[in-house]
């Protein structure tokens, strides 16, 4: 642990991306606390440049936008946390039983994931979105947690079937410990590295289709405070004066993404040094 | 040779069940683009639903569904119009698959241009640029980009462009495809090549920023890979020029794990075009299925249009693992 510790602190952009990350989960947490006005709450002004009052200036509802993307990193962190928890809630068991069982057991979940990795992921959360009727976050998390299943189960059962051979689990195995027992005791923590690097990448991908699926029309409603929501009205202006509305939420969903590939890579990189880009 | 049947006959089935899950969930969908058709004259929906054959069980209807598409290439009928939605979707497929190889032929070329840069230069300023390039490529989301490249076309360079395929008062009568691009080189027509090269400048750059950020970072680990292999050292002792070492020997042994990413990432972008099509409002597949089928509930563009992208991934993932076995013959002995 410690030297895996080393090499992560030595790595400046992981240090930087976990920087990135903390600052984003803090500001979800504290976003009552941060944000100067309630991002659901009307002013006085209307398509108001930055100043003292509204740091970020006011859009078209007269919806402080400051407040807004900081109430957005919110919106964004439950989505795709709740998404990649939903694909580790799938994803690890049945990689595990893959891994582990063989056989008819594996061909099935495997040729499961083969159909599901058939469809360019975006078009298949769009899909599941639209049957799932109803635009709102719940959709969103559901549709993007789907489509990353077949991934964490493929990652799962890859490092299971690395894990299987090693004496260790024979040794488990000769002293007489269950399927059950071993799978969770001596397999899954030996298999918690992969998943934990492809669980931190996913996060960033989870929050660029969430916010892809809300500029399609599929997400939460028009007056919510969420990054993709407010890009979709700041197109409106693209050709008009307002231009500099995409800044703000565009920049804090490209930031926070880039904390989460930074952190990803950085764990990655410190588990397996081998793999290093 | 072997290998290639099992792998080519492995694809149908595949796609069957592609064809279920697309049938089963649009299924689901809440209502259908009928309801509102049929608003003030509920008798009459019966017997259109009757007509269709829409009341008879599951299993009947994507039978029939999967029967029509292989015997006759027929996607089936429009519930707001019962025409054949199969023609239109082929044209959106079509300006699909224009914008998406113009996006992967640059991501290949500047990406595999830079990565063999970094590898050959590690930890040079050309190295940390790149890395830095390619790590905000796959952090930024296409559609903002897409906004940020029309709102500097538009204010910083003046460059002017549409969201049509080409200039509509060009006379494109005599063209047998809806590939304009690749068709306007064939038949000489450069004014409506550059039209339609305009057009598609803005859009191609801002949906190849994935695929180049992916292919840079894939060339740049493999080419390191190969570089410190015995073979490498043997050409250098050899005393042959770096230049042919690199681009000869060590870049042709680097390229299986490139071409695998690259046919993945062509399955993904015919999909994830649809954000960029939406943001540069492109006649394309993904923005028709969303605005026509998903938006207007008309299941028959939303099935026909998944289940075509979904057809063309699978081929074009078909297409490169038969590629390696011929780059590679060890996997053509399947040993």
């Amino acid at each position: 642990m410690s030297r895996r510790w080393k090499v992560f602190r030595r790595n400046r952009m992981a240090l930087l991306g976990a920087v990135i990350v903390g600052a984003m989960v803090l500001t979800a947490l504290g976003a009552a606390w941060i944000a100067t006005h309630d991002p659901e709450t009307r002013t006085e002004s209307f398509r108001t440049p930055p100043d003292s009052a509204h740091w970020l200036g006011t859009d078209e509802n007269g919806f402080d936008v400051f407040s807004r993307v900081v109430y957005g990193a919110r919106a964004s962190l439950v989505t795709a946390v709740s998404a990649v928890g939903f694909a580790l809630l799938f994803g690890v068991p049945l990689g595990l039983l893959a891994g582990w069982h063989g056989g008819w057991t594996d061909g099935t979940i495997m040729r499961l994931v083969d159909v599901m990795l058939a469809f360019p992921s975006i078009l298949l959360a769009v899909a599941i979105a639209a049957a799932l009727g109803e635009a709102s976050l719940t959709t969103v998390i559901l549709a993007v947690g789907v489509v990353r299943v077949p991934l964490f189960i493929r990652q799962v059962r890859a490092a299971v079937l690395q894990v299987k051979s090693q004496e260790y689990v024979t040794a488990a195995q000769a002293l007489g410990a269950g399927h059950t027992r071993i799978l969770l005791r001596t397999v899954l923590p030996n298999c918690i590295a992969p998943i934990l690097v492809l669980a931190t990448l996913s996060t960033g991908i989870a929050i660029l289709d969430a916010a892809g699926l809300s500029f399609l029309g599929l997400g939460p409603p028009e007056t919510s405070p969420e990054w993709g929501v407010m890009l979709t009205k700041a197109r409106v202006y693209i050709q008009h004066d307002y231009q500099w509305m995409l800044l703000p939420p565009g920049l804090a969903i490209s930031l926070t993404v880039l904390g989460f590939n930074l952190l990803g890579d950085g764990l990655r990189d410190a588990y397996d040094p081998r793999q290093s880009r | 040779m072997k290998y290639a049947l099992r792998r080519i006959l492995v694809t149908f089935p595949l796609l069957l069940a592609v064809s279920l899950v697309v049938f089963a969930l649009t299924d689901a969908l809440p209502g259908d683009a009928a309801d509102m058709r049929f608003e003030k004259h509920p008798a009459a929906k019966e017997q259109w639903r009757a007509e269709r054959g829409l009341d008879d069980p599951f299993v009947v209807r994507w039978l029939r569904y999967v029967g029509g598409v292989v015997t006759r290439f027929d996607l089936d009928r429009s519930y707001l119009d019962d025409e054949p939605v199969g023609p239109e979707l082929s044209i959106k497929l079509q300006a699909t698959f224009e914008l998406t190889a113009c996006a992967l032929f640059l991501a290949i070329l500047i990406g595999i241009t830079v990565g063999i840069l970094s590898a050959v230069f590690p930890r040079s300023p050309v190295d940390y640029a790149a890395n830095l390039l390619a790590l905000c490529g796959i952090s930024i989301p296409v559609f903002w980009l897409g906004m940020m490249l029309i709102v500097l076309a538009v204010n910083v360079f003046d460059f002017g462009f549409s969201s049509n395929r080409y200039d509509p008062d060009l006379d494109v009568g005599g063209f047998a495809t809806h590939l304009f691009l690749l068709e306007s080189l064939v038949r000489l027509r450069f004014d409506v090549f550059l039209s339609c090269a305009r057009n598609l400048l803005l859009p191609s750059l801002a949906l190849s920023t994935i695929p180049m950020a992916v292919i840079t970072r894939m060339t740049r680990s493999s080419m390191l890979e190969e570089m410190g292999k015995d073979y490498a050292t043997t050409a250098r002792a050899k005393g042959l020029p770096a230049t042919r070492v690199v681009l000869r020997h060590i870049l042709r042994n680097a390229l299986i794990p490139i071409l695998t990413i690259t046919g993945l990432q062509f399955g993904q972008l015919m999909g994830g075009a649809v954000l960029t099509e939406s943001v540069f409002s492109w006649p394309g597949l993904g923005r028709y299925i969303v605005d026509n089928g998903v938006e207007a509930r008309d299941t028959p563009v939303i099935v026909g249009g998944i289940l075509l992208v979904a057809t063309m991934f699978v081929l074009v993932n078909l297409l490169v693992d038969l590629l390696y076995a011929v780059i590679d013959p060890r996997i053509r002995r399947g040993t």
